[in-house]
């Protein structure tokens, strides 16, 4: 059987998670870096479910940390979007995440991908 | 601008339910700026049809595509090249671009994207005010720039009504009224004796009431002659 | 039945005769049951003058008031019927009007009507074709002047009505409320009913204002007075019903109450007596809603019982219902559909096959008739050339047409549909084409006039369009050919397209002006020409004063006043936040001659919380060959020593005062001019001897090409405390290890992203480069092109370093400012109105972005221009001054 496919959206800057980090999580982890978590879109969120993700996680700097100030925010907007789109479409929209990680520190992100990991076995149990 | 708004997606997926391959076309004009149908609006629409299709298991191809405007005919000609790419077009346009893009292009079925909502300014990042309703017989003159055809629930030309209530209207707590900005604008500017006259009904013709409305500039005709046949070329 | 010709009604004869009247509410049911209103009426007869029937009140759907007036009056009791604007536009409002006034209505209320929204059909359009106040124009013109609202004459009867309007004395302008009031007056309103009254002070106030304006004398108000059912319903109008002010105490008084009906007739009581005695009260209108036994009982207590003029008026009513008790009596006859049931016994299909071959039949007439219209219509366009004015007398005929779909309108010009397509497109293509010629996308003009002769081969617009626009193609190539001859100094040749551009056109401007532009080159330059070239030298320098006699940079203010004696009584910490690490320091030159940077535990020149223990250096640049690429504004400082790189250094030194020099090995770019590592070598040695200020050596940026060049240069230099670069991650080893051998400090480079510096540093500390001989080049971007991301890199490094301790960043930037200014577009553009003197601009580019990554932490600036790096030494030591 294939891999469960989780994605990660990540801003460049808030961890230097690498494939060893996600070792232990059964899952295929995709990794998927920009400039600031501000970056990302709504339809990168969508196009990664498209592309086999059955969840996706958007990491971005923990309040008051973003460098660019309101990146993280404003991805937890797009999140938000891109859930009520995932709802509209009878999708659940908790396989899309948001997680706020401190800068650098990689063993948060990587709590929180398994955390994503979790849920979305949950989620596929309700089913 | 003309403002507009996302049509449910489910609406926007039944209306392409047959088909396998379509087109989504966009518009940098109002529909850009007010966030229902530009480049961004369009790539994601697209994606989420696609991902809708996917999980029915019937994949749906989709051609991404944004206009300059879809209200000038000649923003439209793309359009010829899609009739053999896709089976449907889904215009995230105002009303305006599907109507002339149907028009020019009567082979593809256009369906619309958004719902057309009103003309309206964006006064804050994320939201949209109804100004104006095209009613072709300007009176903000004589209300201080305030519309009370637009921003009045009652159209009132002889304003306030009794459910004027602490400058808001009785319909709903959020929404000003309408009469009380005008009285209070007009305070201000020592005008309101332009308060006392008597508005005669309205000649609604000019609002449209009258059949669809047009406007004409001869003097723009390329090859309007008879009218200037004695002019210089 | 002679009062009624002085009066239109029994109310308006009570009002007028100065009796305190008496009106209350009778809704009509939500059901065709006619036995309600009656009932209702009956409650009240003999205690009101007149009863409102509301028309849909709140927007919900009910018996309809002139209905429910006929079945009030049939009771004996005077109705007043409502007319909103909500559901019907001004054709129908006066049709029901006309039908009112024939069944025997004589009072009428207008009002706008509360919004759809608040009823049970908030989906439903809002008509409010017009307002009250118009309503009550028309209204009043209808009787007045009998005429409809359009103008149009009232032949025979016309509607009479007393009429009323409503007026909320609680609502808001509340200062504009009377002036309306006066509005709705002028307007026809001869009575007003009021907003529901339970704050009396601001009823006082309004009817005070009211006496003010002299409107009491002329329009009868009557105060509107609810008896509050219970402490629920008062509750709900307090804070649900728009309009209204209901005072806490009403509140308290029926939350206290045992009898909570009770208690409301004693408020609507004591609320009569109150209004009473306000001078310009003509009486009041009692709205019990959906309670209508209370009317009574508060008519009695309030001592209005004896209505006046009841028994004149009875007779007149009673009069009036005697075709009523007709009407009674003609029940049987209006209910011949209970009578229709016998008839059933006829054979129901038999009938049926009649009927619809008598509608067949009609059917075929009207299609004879229609027929024959068109037939007339087709005979008159071609009499008339299709130019037929509407028959006027058809009219008697007309509806049979209106009963078909109608023809579309005889269009004027008979032409067939295809042509008439045809020019619309041709039309279309046109408009197209001339607004494209016009924002000079001529490209796309050109195509889209092509397209109409496709159409319409003969077309002379078109034909005479795509000359013209040919023609202007041709110029403008001409044009910038031309112009780049003529900034190539080519003046022949540039002489040659000006003159060819004018034949074509002879008033084309740029045409103009570049020929005469040619003339005066070519006068300037055959002087010089003639004469030996160092010549140009001293003109160059002629020159350059000018430019230093525009842009006199003054010293930045130097009054300092510490922060903490601006911030006085605020905390230090509360604005201080220092480093917790320093960045590291970077020595190179020798002796006295010998420069720091770097040495800060602050953001850049935030020296009230931190220090800066150098300020930021700026070196001179110098070429290895002679630059071909460098705007007239740079290149006329540097033209005599081009060919020396040593005197070219010197000049920098001596005459601009250089701190240090950067020599930019650009002529061994394999790309370029792939000169070899010995033409390096022999370069730096010529600077080394020239002067005595630090150096750095900067490669050509070709990673392993540099390697050979910078072991060359080595080789020839030797250990010497310089500074070379740039290190990239390719080449950290070689780089690193002759660095270390020879003891010189590194420029390590890299694209513009905070990981990729931080690992560079750690490459080269692996390789043994201690970090205080490394400078950091982040990769820069001039102002426009990227300056913002090169910053924010920057910052980001620089927060990293100081604020999260990130050892490996904590080491000074090296930054190349002019290479990337003087490359720019912009900075080599002549100069133009609308741009400006290219000296000026160019010094300004560099300036503004050298000063730009200083604030971002540039420790050490690599620049070109003088005045530029005059600015920007003036702004580093304003900003240093801490006297």
């Amino acid at each position: 059987m294939d891999k469960i496919k989780i994605t990660i959206l990540c801003c460049h800057y808030t961890n230097e998670a690498t494939e060893e980090d996600f070792a232990d999580i059964p899952a295929e982890i995709e990794l998927k870096r920009y400039p600031c978590s501000g970056r990302i879109e709504v339809v990168d969120i969508l196009k990664a479910l498209e592309q086999g993700a059955e969840a996706v996680l958007v990491a971005g700097c923990e309040n008051g940390t973003c460098h660019n100030r309101t990146g993280s925010t404003r991805a937890e907007k797009k999140v938000e979007l891109a859930r009520e789109i995932l709802s509209e479409i009878d999708m659940d929209p908790q396989k899309v995440n948001m997680t706020f990680v401190p800068r650098l520190d990689s063993g948060a992100l990587v709590a929180a991908v398994k955390e994503t990991f979790e849920k979305l076995l949950r989620i596929k149990e309700a089913a | 601008m003309i403002v507009a708004e996302r049509k449910p997606i489910k609406q926007i997926l039944e209306m392409i339910e047959p088909y396998s391959k379509v087109a989504v076309i966009g518009c940098r004009g109002c529909v850009a700026i007010c966030s229902a149908g530009g480049d961004r609006e369009v790539e994601i629409l697209s994606a989420a049809l696609r991902l809708a299709r996917k999980n029915n298991g019937k994949p749906l191809e989709t051609i991404e595509k944004t206009l300059v405007r879809q209200c000038d005919p000649e923003y439209l000609t793309p359009l010829a090249k899609l009739k053999d790419q896709v089976e449907a077009a889904i215009s995230l346009a105002c009303g305006v671009g599907v109507n002339l893009a149907s028009d020019l292009y009567p082979d593809i079925k256009i369906y619309p994207g958004v719902n057309t909502t009103f003309y309206g300014a964006n006064p804050a990042l994320g939201k949209w005010e109804e100004m104006c309703r095209g009613c072709g017989d300007c009176i903000l003159d004589l209300t201080g720039g305030i519309c009370p055809i637009a921003r009045c629930a009652k159209n009132l030309l002889n304003g306030p009504c009794g459910g004027s209530q602490n400058s808001r209207c009785e319909i709903d707590p959020d929404t000003p009224c309408v009469w009380q900005l005008i009285y209070d604008r007009l305070k201000a500017r020592g005008e309101l004796e332009k308060l006392a006259k008597i508005w005669a009904p309205k000649n609604w013709i000019p609002a449209g009431y009258g059949g669809p409305r047009k406007r004409e500039r001869p003097d723009l005709e390329i090859n309007n002659k008879s009218k200037h046949s004695g002019g210089v070329k | 039945m002679s009062e009624d010709k002085k009066y239109l009604s029994h109310l308006e004869r009570v009002l007028k005769e100065g009796h305190f009247a008496v009106t209350c509410e009778i809704g009509p049911p939500k059901s065709a049951d006619p036995e309600v209103v009656r009932k209702k009426a009956r409650i009240i007869r003999g205690f009101v003058d007149a009863a409102n029937i509301t028309d849909c009140q709140t927007a919900i759907v009910r018996m309809s008031s002139i209905a429910s007036g006929v079945l009030v009056r049939e009771e004996g009791v005077e109705p007043v019927i409502q007319m909103t604007c909500r559901d019907r536009n001004r054709i129908g409002i006066q049709a029901d009007l006309l039908g009112a006034a024939a069944l025997g209505m004589r009072n009428l209320l207008c009002l706008t009507g509360d919004h759809p929204k608040f009823g049970n059909h908030p989906e439903a359009k809002g008509v409010f074709d017009l307002d009250s106040i118009q309503l009550l124009d028309m209204v009043r013109r209808m009787r007045d002047e009998k005429k409809f609202q359009c103008g149009e004459e009232i032949k025979g009867k016309a509607p009479e009505f007393f009429l009323g309007a409503a007026e909320n004395p609680f609502a808001d302008p509340f200062e504009f409320r009377v002036h309306r009031m006066a509005k709705k007056m002028a307007a026809g309103a001869q009575f007003i009913q009021t907003q529901i009254i339970y704050n009396l002070e601001r009823f006082r106030k309004f009817m005070e204002m009211a006496r003010d304006l002299g409107l009491t004398e002329k329009l009868f108000i009557l105060a509107g007075v609810t008896p509050p059912k219970s402490f629920g319903m008062a509750r709900y109008m307090k804070y649900f019903v728009p309009g209204l002010d209901v005072p806490d105490e009403i509140l308290t008084r029926l939350k206290d109450a045992k009898d909570k009906k009770e208690e409301g007739i004693n408020i609507a009581v004591e609320i009569i007596e109150q209004v009473r005695e306000i001078p310009g009260v003509a009486g009041v209108h009692i709205m019990a809603i959906e309670w209508e036994e209370a009317v009574p009982e508060i008519v009695k207590r309030a001592g209005l019982e004896k209505r006046p003029l009841a028994e004149e008026v009875k007779p007149v009513v009673k009069e009036e219902r005697v075709p009523e008790v007709v009407i009674t009596e003609e029940k049987p006859e209006v209910v011949p559909e209970p009578e229709a049931p016998p008839k059933v016994e006829v054979p129901v299909e038999a009938l049926k096959n009649v009927f619809s071959s008598l509608r067949s039949s009609m059917e075929a007439l009207r299609d004879g008739i229609n027929m024959l219209h068109e037939g007339l219509a087709n005979l008159e366009k071609t009499l008339l050339g299709g130019e037929v004015p509407p028959p006027p007398p058809s009219e008697e005929k007309r509806p049979p047409v209106e009963e078909v779909p109608r023809e579309p309108k005889p269009e004027a010009p008979a032409i067939p549909k295809e042509e008439e397509e045809k020019a619309k497109q041709v039309a279309d293509l046109l408009s197209a084409a001339k607004a494209a010629q016009e924002s000079g996308d001529y490209e796309k003009a050109l195509n889209l006039y092509e397209q109409v002769l496709s159409l319409e081969p003969e077309n002379e617009l078109a034909k005479n369009a795509i000359e013209a626009l040919k023609k202007e193609q041709k110029i403008a190539e001409l044009l910038k050919i031309a112009k780049e001859k003529l900034e190539a100094k080519e003046l022949d040749e540039a002489e040659k397209l000006f003159k060819e551009v004018l034949e074509i056109s002879p008033e084309q401007e740029e045409g103009r002006a570049g020929l005469a532009r040619v003339e005066e080159l070519k006068a300037e330059e055959k002087p010089p020409v003639v004469e030996e070239k160092p010549e140009e030298k001293p003109e160059v320098k002629a020159e350059t004063p000018e430019v230093s006699e525009i842009l006199v940079f003054s010293d930045l203010s130097s009054d300092y006043r510490d922060v903490s004696e601006r911030a006085a009584g605020i905390p230090e910490d509360v604005y201080k936040e220092p480093g917790s690490a320093w960045i590291k320091e970077v020595t190179i030159g020798e002796g006295d001659k010998k420069i720091t940077f770097g040495g800060t535990n602050v953001l850049p020149f935030h020296l009230f919380e931190g220090e800066m223990k150098n300020p930021p250096r700026v070196a001179m640049e110098v070429l290895d060959v002679k630059p071909e690429d460098w705007p007239e504004a740079i290149a006329k400082y540097f033209e005599d020593v081009f060919d020396d790189p040593g005197e070219w250094a010197k000049k920098c030194v001596e005459v601009y005062g250089a701190e240090a020099i950067n020599i930019y090995l650009v002529g061994t770019d394999p790309n370029f001019l792939n000169l070899g590592p010995d033409h390096a070598a022999k370069v730096v040695e010529k600077v080394a001897k020239a002067v005595d200020v630090p150096l750095v050596i900067w490669g050509s940026g070709s990673p392993e090409k540099d390697v050979d060049v910078i072991r060359e240069v080595a080789n020839v230099l030797g250990a010497k405390n310089v500074m070379v670069g740039p290190v990239v991650d390719t080449n950290h080893r070689a780089l690193g290890a002759t660095a270390m051998g020879y003891g010189y400090a590194l420029i390590a480079s890299s694209p513009i992203d905070v990981n990729l510096a931080k690992q560079l540093n750690i490459l080269l500390e692996n390789v043994g480069v201690p970090l205080d001989r490394i400078g950091m080049d982040p990769s820069v971007g001039a102002v426009g092109y990227g300056l913002e991301y090169t910053y924010s890199v920057m910052e980001r490094i620089r927060l990293a370093a100081l604020y999260a301790g990130d050892d490996k960043l904590q080491v000074p930037f090296v930054i190349n400012v002019g290479r990337e200014v003087w490359k720019t577009k912009e900075a080599g553009l002549p100069s133009d109105e609308m741009l400006g003197e290219q000296e000026i601009r160019g010094i300004a580019l560099e300036a503004i972005t050298a000063i730009s990554l200083l604030m971002a932490g540039g420790d050490f600036l690599v620049m070109r221009h003088p005045k530029a790096i005059e600015v920007t030494h003036k702004i580093i030591k304003g900003l240093m001054a801490q006297e």
